[in-house]
């Protein structure tokens, strides 16, 4: 039985290697990704980064705080008057943060009273949280500087005003941040064995119906179940080579990247990379199951692609379920498929650290599916309409 | 020798083969012949084990189909109906793999490959890749493959069909020395004359049964016509009217 699965795998490994275009279009297809992928999120963040670094601040009001205008000015920062629709405009997205002075703003700020303004803003925008922030700070900022003026009017030391003086270490997390704009490492890594896998699922299953090669091959004294076996393994392989390629193409990539400003968003060094394959090549034995199922009902090789690529659509979808049903982790979705492997994933990402739970319960899970699948293809294969049945 | 006992297959509503009998021996050629639809290629399915029949029973060289197909299997060559190569392996790559299922040593495969290549002509296209064969060299290489592992029985399906008269001549030489060889060798067809030239023993089925067997003397006899296409049409006509 080893013997007839190694001659299976053999043969179908050669048979697809030989497809060189084939081949060759996923390889490059796969090298490629990553930079790819990377080069336009450097885009996005130094895109941010650029939003946030032109000071510029929209007042409403501004009549109302002759100060905070002084101060604005005095911090270098450009002042822009508000449109009169400024809610609308924030609701639509076209303005990031407005802040609203109230007419009796400046009677009561001289009158030492606590003088409010509005902060009017939408955070449900991502790219909007820079310039809210900016705000914040810059008011937050003026009510120091002239609380400490005050204080010092009255021979205070302004050091009373600060018993503990804050310095921002890191802003909380930048690796968590960067893994928010990452989903699409772990996205891509799900994807790679879907598409590396595929060709060779089809070829070895509903490529052998169209071809008219199953029914000889099928009246060898061997049985049905090496066949299913041999060619599982042989897409596997390919599914697992192509993401091990994919990902190392984010390696090089980030490590590119390492030298210039966005480190701390883009780490994906080899220690990521191992975790990454450690999780993502038993994934790739269920996908290429999976495909292999599904192809062997198709009658052409067509026909297979076609339901594959809605098995490929399926999957796709499940890491932008979890981005934005904002579902919380739990214990239960690590035995999830799929979504288990890109809980783990994430985990990497974030740094949050990969626990023997986390990897190996998706791995079982991803394996012993896998395993019912091939077993299914087995019998498909001893059954007469799929052997005989072309229309 | 392959011994078929009252053979009947069922596709839903459809009686495919509806009780064929026929024993063919070693060191002989028999012929299937019957029109398209007779259930030639369901009965040759049967025999080759993969199908499973509704009622009846194949034996080959004594074993049983149902109880060891495995066994059945290694014990034939078939060449199928569907018959398609891997078209980007060379001609002898999709020979040898067939002889690496059957488990055969590297040393035997290479041996039996020369030697099919001699009786089929195939030493041109050994080393070239399927994809660019025409049907009679597609053909060779489908037969090289069912028979890598020699084996005592032979089962052809309709193995002439889209041939020219070169290729089919040089296949009709290959089945005379499969004879010769001793193999028992069962083949289909629905053309009347290769079956006369070659078979030693002729099975006519028509509508899933059997309407003559024998020599092409004893059925032209039992038609009682000397033409055999005219006994031919006589039988099947008859087996057709039988309900």
């Amino acid at each position: 039985m080893m013997g007839r699965i190694l001659t299976v795998f053999l043969k179908e490994a050669r048979d697809a290697l030989r497809d060189r275009r084939t081949a060759l279009m996923v390889l490059v297809a796969s090298v490629v990704t990553g930079p790819l992928t990377l080069v336009l999120i450097a885009q996005f963040v130094s895109g941010l980064e650029e939003r946030a670094t032109t000071l510029k601040v929209r007042l409403a009001g501004a009549e109302n705080a002759p100060a905070l205008v002084n101060f604005l000015a005095r911090a270098d920062v450009e002042v822009e008057k508000a449109p009169p629709d400024y809610a609308a405009r924030v609701k639509a997205g076209r303005l990031d943060a407005v802040i609203v002075v109230p007419p009796d703003f400046h009677e009561r700020w001289l009158a030492h009273e606590a003088a409010r303004v509005e902060l009017v803003f939408d955070d449900s925008r991502t790219e909007a949280s820079p310039a809210i922030r900016q705000s914040e700070r810059l008011l937050e900022a003026f009510n120091r500087e002239t609380a400490t003026l005050r204080l010092m009017a009255r021979g205070v030391s302004p050091s009373v005003n600060e018993t503990v003086k804050v310095e921002r270490v890191n802003a909380a997390t930048p690796r968590q941040r960067g893994a928010v704009l990452l989903f699409l490492i772990p996205m891509f890594a799900i994807l790679a064995p879907l598409l590396g896998g595929m060709t060779l699922a089809i070829d070895a299953t509903a490529g052998e119906r169209e071809r008219g090669s199953l029914e000889p091959l099928l009246a060898n004294p061997v049985p049905p179940a090496a066949f299913a076996v041999g060619k599982w393994l042989a897409a596997w392989a390919s599914a697992s080579l192509v993401a091990i390629v994919t990902l190392g193409g984010f390696v090089l990539a980030a490590a590119f990247y390492a030298e210039s400003r966005l480190p701390a968003l883009l780490q994906f060094g080899l220690p990521e990379y191992a975790r990454f394959v450690a999780v993502v090549v038993p994934l790739a034995a269920l996908t290429s199951a999976a495909q292999m199922l599904i192809s062997t009902y198709g009658r052409s090789y067509r026909e297979a692609q076609t339901y594959v690529s809605y098995l490929a659509t399926a999957v796709s979808f499940i890491p932008l379920v979890v981005m934005f049903s904002g579902a919380r982790e739990a214990a239960w979705q690590a035995a999830v498929p799929v979504l288990g492997s890109l809980m783990a994933l994430t985990r990497v990402l974030r740094g949050d650290g990969l626990t023997a739970f986390d990897a190996l319960v998706p791995a079982g899970v991803s394996l012993a599916l896998a395993a019912l699948a091939v077993a299914a293809v087995a019998r498909l294969l001893a059954d007469e309409r799929i052997v005989f049945g072309r229309s | 020798m392959i011994e078929v006992r009252d053979l009947a297959k069922r596709f839903g509503a459809v009686e495919a083969v509806r009780g064929v009998s026929f024993t063919a021996g070693d060191g002989r050629v028999t012929g299937l012949l019957g029109p398209n639809g007779a259930g030639k290629t369901t009965t040759l399915r049967m025999v080759s084990t993969l199908l499973a029949p509704t009622a009846g029973s194949v034996r080959v060289d004594g074993v049983d189909a149902a109880a060891d197909p495995l066994a059945v299997r290694a014990r034939i060559g078939a060449l199928s109906d569907a018959r398609g190569l891997y078209a980007r392996l060379t001609a002898r790559e999709n020979i040898a793999y067939y002889g690496e299922l059957r488990g055969l040593p590297e040393a035997r495969i290479g041996r039996a490959i020369g030697d099919l290549a001699a009786m089929l002509e195939l030493d041109p296209l050994l080393d070239r890749r399927a994809d660019g064969f025409s049907q009679g060299e597609r053909m060779k290489v489908a037969i090289a493959r069912a028979l890598v592992h020699d084996p005592p029985n032979v089962i052809l399906d309709e193995p002439t069909n889209g041939l020219d008269v070169m290729t089919t001549r040089s296949l009709r030489e290959a089945v005379r020395r499969l004879r010769e060889a001793g193999k028992c060798v069962l083949f289909s067809s629905h053309v009347m004359q290769e079956v006369a030239a070659l078979c030693d023993e002729i099975v006519i089925v028509s509508h899933g049964v059997v309407a003559a067997t024998g020599t092409p003397e004893a059925i032209r006899a039992a038609a009682g016509c000397a033409d055999l296409e005219e006994a031919f049409v006589r039988l099947t006509g008859a087996a057709g009217e039988a309900p």
